[in-house]
């Protein structure tokens, strides 16, 4: 059996019914982390193999789990009891796990077995996974180029099949943009519909964990697993998980689907231009209704991230402090030589960068001009959503403007790179779901990705959809 | 629309404010990066959303759990990451004399 060709489901059945052992299967992925030279994994856990022959015992003896020995890779700034997670920081190097996240044990219960932590932006702070203390990680498909970020060696480790599933977090893009760049599938769910407990907080009101896999199917169903209320997080939603596979009909007819303005606006001149305009017109051919819709404010929702998200950064990066968690510059004579030079010592520029903005949007004179504007500005955003989504299913748009980038192409231009976020932000200002899947090339035969956006909870109609396109949409996906 | 323009001293105390040190060199050039970031950020300043009052966010109103005493992490698991400690409890040099 071809280990790397089978889908996360295939795996996790293979293994069930004894056709693979977990051992065989972590080893091969375990063996595929340490040969890679993308620096998409920045450890491979060394118990491993150990948890996989446990868990083989375990299901000889009848245990049954939805991921039942099945290896999965986890982001950086994910916990997981006893293990490292460095959120790519310096200052986080040698933190150490002191509990599992609700999304770890999760798949823990289910009988998952996490095989590596993969690299990120320090933070989650960037959108091409070169601002990680670890080093910069390479696009699976051109290791020239950037494999996007914040979860970018989530993305590119599941491209380059390092495992069958990575977690990511998507606070502004970072699941969608780095899926779109690696031609895998990525979703950022609803808020509150995946635990943040045992997530390092970036920013916590608009962040949320999500699977990235290889194909639609096995998105869903890792969602499943990771979907539901956690005791230990207020903000998660106690509202009933649905079987997201069964929400996959194969038909799509009926379907009303969004084409807004703005998007159609901002999609000129575009590399994914062609590739957008296709998959509108495939969903068409196919029996959905296309309906123009508007956001009005839609352009204004990235300035209002580059509001909302530092300001709530500089307030949860405030406990790293030299104190509680594992950096302690030597330097320090006195506490706030303790503070001072353990942060200015373990935080990168892009991170010191934000919390400045974030102080500045805060700071006395600033707040009403900056803060509560964007804040009025995202209320806004959610009612003209609300007025959009009365008359579609989905809105479809791009994931990003067009291939990755290559490397060191933006480092100099941090605004130029905050702009790679322009069509994936609205989801996480509106708190609705949204997902990225492959759809044609671009200039240099490199995947381009699409984005299918509904209203919260709506996560079975884009998985319909999503899935519709991934099966019949490859002849039309061909720019 | 005139560009928000930045000063040494504004940088300054947003450094102060973040906890954080900058050599003379890396303020200095932090003002031309900042202000871009800065005019990117005032299309919100300058834009308008009406007379409407601040009323809720993108998810439902926080609840409360019921108030229940449960076990937590124990107090040398606290402590673990922390850089120094002392008799169960995290330590820093002397503040008072």
């Amino acid at each position: 059996m071809n280990i790397e060709n089978l889908s996360l489901i295939d795996l996790k059945n293979a293994i069930q019914e004894r056709k693979l052992t977990s051992l065989e299967v972590t080893k091969f992925f375990v063996e595929k982390c340490e040969k890679s030279d993308l620096n998409a994994v920045l450890e491979v856990f060394d118990d491993a193999l150990e948890k996989a022959k446990e868990m083989d015992e375990k299901i000889e003896n009848g245990f049954k789990g939805k991921l039942a020995g099945v290896p999965v890779i986890i982001k950086d700034n994910i916990l997981y009891k006893g293990k490292k997670a460095s959120c790519g920081s310096r200052f986080l190097e040698n933190y150490t796990a002191q509990y599992n996240s609700t999304v770890v044990q999760k798949m823990l219960d289910e009988g998952a077995v996490i095989i590596a932590r993969a690299n990120m932006d320090e933070f989650a702070m960037g959108s091409s996974t070169e601002n990680s203390y670890f080093g910069i990680t390479k696009n699976a498909l051109d290791p020239t180029r950037v494999p996007g970020g914040s979860s970018g060696g989530s993305a590119s480790a599941v491209a380059g099949s390092l495992a069958p599933v990575a977690l990511g977090t998507d606070t502004g893009g970072s699941i969608r943009q780095p899926s779109s760049y690696n031609g895998v599938v990525g979703i950022k769910p609803t808020y509150g519909r995946v635990s943040r407990f045992g997530v390092v907080a970036f920013a916590s009101s608009i962040e949320q964990v999500g699977p990235i896999t290889k194909n639609v199917k096995d998105n869903a169903y890792m969602l499943e697993v990771l979907a539901g209320h956690s005791e230990h997080d207020e903000t998660s939603l106690k509202e009933e998980v649905p079987s997201y596979l069964s929400s996959i009909k194969g038909d799509i007819t009926g379907l009303r689907v969004g084409v807004m303005k703005e998007v159609e606006e901002a999609v000129k001149g575009l590399e994914v231009e062609k590739s957008y305009k296709n998959a509108l017109e495939f969903l068409k051919k196919n029996g959905a209704t296309l309906v123009d819709v508007s956001i009005k404010d839609f352009k204004l929702s990235l300035p209002c991230y580059y509001i909302i998200a530092p300001a709530e950064a500089t307030s949860n990066l405030g406990r790293f402090d030299g104190v509680k968690y594992s950096r302690r510059s030597a330097e320090a004579k006195d506490v706030d030589e303790i503070y001072v030079k353990s942060r200015s010592e373990g935080f990168g520029k892009e991170v010191k960068r934000r919390i400045m903005l974030g102080n500045f949007v805060l700071s006395s004179g600033y707040f009403d001009a900056y803060y509560n504007k964007a804040k009025k500005l995202q209320q806004k955003l959610i009612e003209e959503a609300k007025e959009a989504f009365s008359k579609c299913d989905i809105i479809v748009m791009p994931t990003t403007a067009g291939e990755p980038f290559k490397i060191g192409e933006k480092t100099g231009d941090p605004v130029s790179m905050y702009k790679e976020d322009l069509f994936t932000i609205m989801a996480n200002i509106l708190g609705v779901p949204a997902i990225s899947i492959p759809f044609g090339k671009g200039k240099s035969g490199l995947p381009l990705g699409i984005q299918i956006v509904a209203d919260r909870l709506n996560e079975g109609v884009i998985y319909n959809v999503a899935d519709f396109i991934e099966k019949k949409g490859e002849e039309d996906a061909r720019v | 629309m005139n560009r928000t323009k930045i000063t040494i001293e504004e940088v300054k105390r947003l450094a102060g404010l973040s906890a954080l040190e900058f050599s003379e060199e890396e303020l200095e050039n932090f003002i031309p990066e900042f202000e871009n970031i800065i005019a990117l950020v005032d299309e919100v300043k300058n834009c308008d959303v009406g007379s409407q009052e601040l009323k809720y966010t993108t998810h439902k109103l926080s609840e409360c759990r019921p108030d229940v005493a449960k076990e937590s992490l124990p107090q040398e698991e606290i402590l673990l990451n922390s850089p120094k400690t002392k008799k169960g409890a995290f330590c820093v040099p002397k503040m008072l004399d």
